[in-house]
Formats: structure tokens, C-alpha cells, sequence
């Protein structure tokens, strides 16, 4: 694999079946009032908060469910949270047809970690996060794989050159 | 449907260079026609990849996805894109810009 990488690509996951949501510049009381509200509305077991950035959260769920109730839910937090972020979120992943979640590093970003959780983590939680290990350990491959290639390049830089 | 990883953002790539040229029907009307060039041009655009499959393939697919710019949204099987990279992407780079998941 001699191949030039660079981590500028973001990676995700996507799914139909795990309700998820996006809060960017809100809180963490209010991302923490409006999981828990769902969760009780939906009775969709449990939840895990993880932080992305400054004032930005991922919300993942823990219950299982068809893509129709999964927008059915996502549009219910829209509407009733007021949140304009959130809802162009929300129009892009009804666009896709799949729910996407930041995994890797974005910008200056750094990679989202769980701040919170709450109720069971057994179903689409554990599932969530299994995937979310090996997104991680490919990213982590890739920068081995990109900081060996940087040693090369140094090395071939430094070699002297001993063409007369 | 099973889970599935998505690789986006914003990329530079070359792509050939169409020319358009008419030609004139049985029938009387002048048709236009696009035709690829040898020349190329590059463009910057967003694309995605959502690849499924086994971890191997997934982590290959990964790697390949690094070389290869998505040709819009393309959602395939690691395993089919590991086949025939060329088939779903255009060869360039990927480049950081601000990109909504």
C-alpha cells in the first residue's frame, strides 16, 4: 500500500434504525431536558450524550426503530425545541434517508466522547458504540499508516546524496 | 439495514473536459452532443461515500476512499468498491472546508 493519505475526510455513521440527534450550540442542561424528554415521550429506553465540540452534543438512543419513527421522533424534537440547527439537520438526514453522526476529527474539531448516560445502553447504544470502535481504530490505522509515510518522506529528505 | 460508515467532505479533483458540438439530423434539426476531451480541468465539489460490509473491507474501502473523490452520493459495498474503485470515484484529494453532516 504505497498510497498518499490525508485525514481531511470526515468519517460517520450511518444508520436507519437508531434514533439520533444533533444539537449544535445549544447547552448541555437543554440537549440534557430535550434527551430525556424524548426518551420518556418515545419510551425509547435509554440515551448517551456525547460532547463534539464547544457547546455541541450528539444524542444517541437506545431503543430500535423503523426509519418512519425515527423521523416521526426527529421532527417531534424540531418542532417543539424551535431549534433552526437542528432542524436543517434534521431536513439533510430526511434527504439521505439515514441518520449520520460525526466519529473522526472535523477541522479543529475533535473526535466526539460520551459526557452522559442514562438507562439501558444494551440495544442500538452498544451497537453504536462497537461501530464506533472500529471507525476509530481505522482512523487511528490511517494516522499510523499516514505518520510512517511523513517518516519516509524525512528520511529520503535527509539521505545524502552521493551521486559524483 | 445494517450500519454504515460515511466518509464526506470536500475534494479537488480532475475531470475531463466536455465539448459540446451540433450535428444535423435526418430529419432537419440541428441536435446538439457533448463529447469528452483528453484535456482536463480541476473542480472542487462535496461528495460522500457510505460503505457497508465486513471490517477488513471496510478499513480497506477506507483507505482506498483517501485517493478515489466520490462521484456524489455513492452508497456501496466495501467489498464491490475494493473491486472497481475507478467505477464510483474520480481520482484527487480531499480538502478541509466546513461540510454538514
Amino acid at each position: 500500500m504505497n498510497e498518499k493519505w490525508n485525514l481531511k475526510s470526515v468519517l460517520g455513521i450511518t444508520d436507519m434504525e437508531t434514533v439520533k440527534l444533533d444539537f449544535d450550540k445549544t447547552s448541555f442542561k437543554t440537549v440534557k431536558y430535550w434527551a430525556l424528554r424524548t426518551m420518556k415521550w418515545f419510551k425509547l429506553k435509554g440515551f448517551i450524550i456525547l460532547k463534539s465540540s464547544d457547546k455541541c452534543y450528539h444524542v444517541v438512543f437506545d431503543r430500535k426503530v423503523s426509519w418512519r419513527m425515527n423521523v416521526k421522533v426527529m421532527a417531534w424534537v424540531c418542532l417543539l425545541s424551535k431549534h433552526r440547527k437542528l432542524t436543517g439537520w434534521f431536513i439533510m438526514q430526511c434527504i439521505k434517508e439515514g441518520s449520520t453522526l460525526r466519529v473522526s476529527a472535523k477541522k479543529e474539531k475533535p473526535e466526539p466522547r460520551i459526557v452522559f448516560r442514562y438507562g439501558s445502553q444494551t440495544n442500538q447504544i452498544a451497537e453504536f458504540l462497537a461501530y464506533r470502535r472500529l471507525v476509530k481504530n481505522i482512523v487511528a490505522k490511517l494516522e499510523t499508516l499516514q505518520s510512517l509515510q511523513r517518516g519516509n518522506e524525512n528520511l529520503e529528505l535527509k539521505t545524502p546524496c552521493f551521486n559524483v | 439495514m445494517a450500519k454504515k460508515i460515511a466518509v464526506y467532505g470536500s475534494y479537488e479533483a480532475k475531470v475531463h473536459v466536455k465539448q459540446r458540438y451540433w450535428k444535423k439530423r435526418i430529419d432537419g434539426v440541428k441536435q446538439r452532443y457533448w463529447k469528452k476531451t483528453k484535456r482536463t480541468k480541476k473542480v472542487e465539489a462535496s461528495g460522500r461515500y457510505e460503505f457497508y460490509g465486513k471490517g477488513k473491507d471496510l478499513y480497506k474501502a477506507t483507505v482506498k476512499a483517501h485517493r478515489f473523490m466520490p462521484k456524489g452520493f455513492v452508497s456501496v459495498s466495501a467489498e464491490k468498491f475494493l473491486e472497481n474503485p475507478e467505477k464510483y470515484g474520480l481520482e484527487g484529494e480531499w480538502i478541509e472546508r466546513e461540510v454538514e453532516s
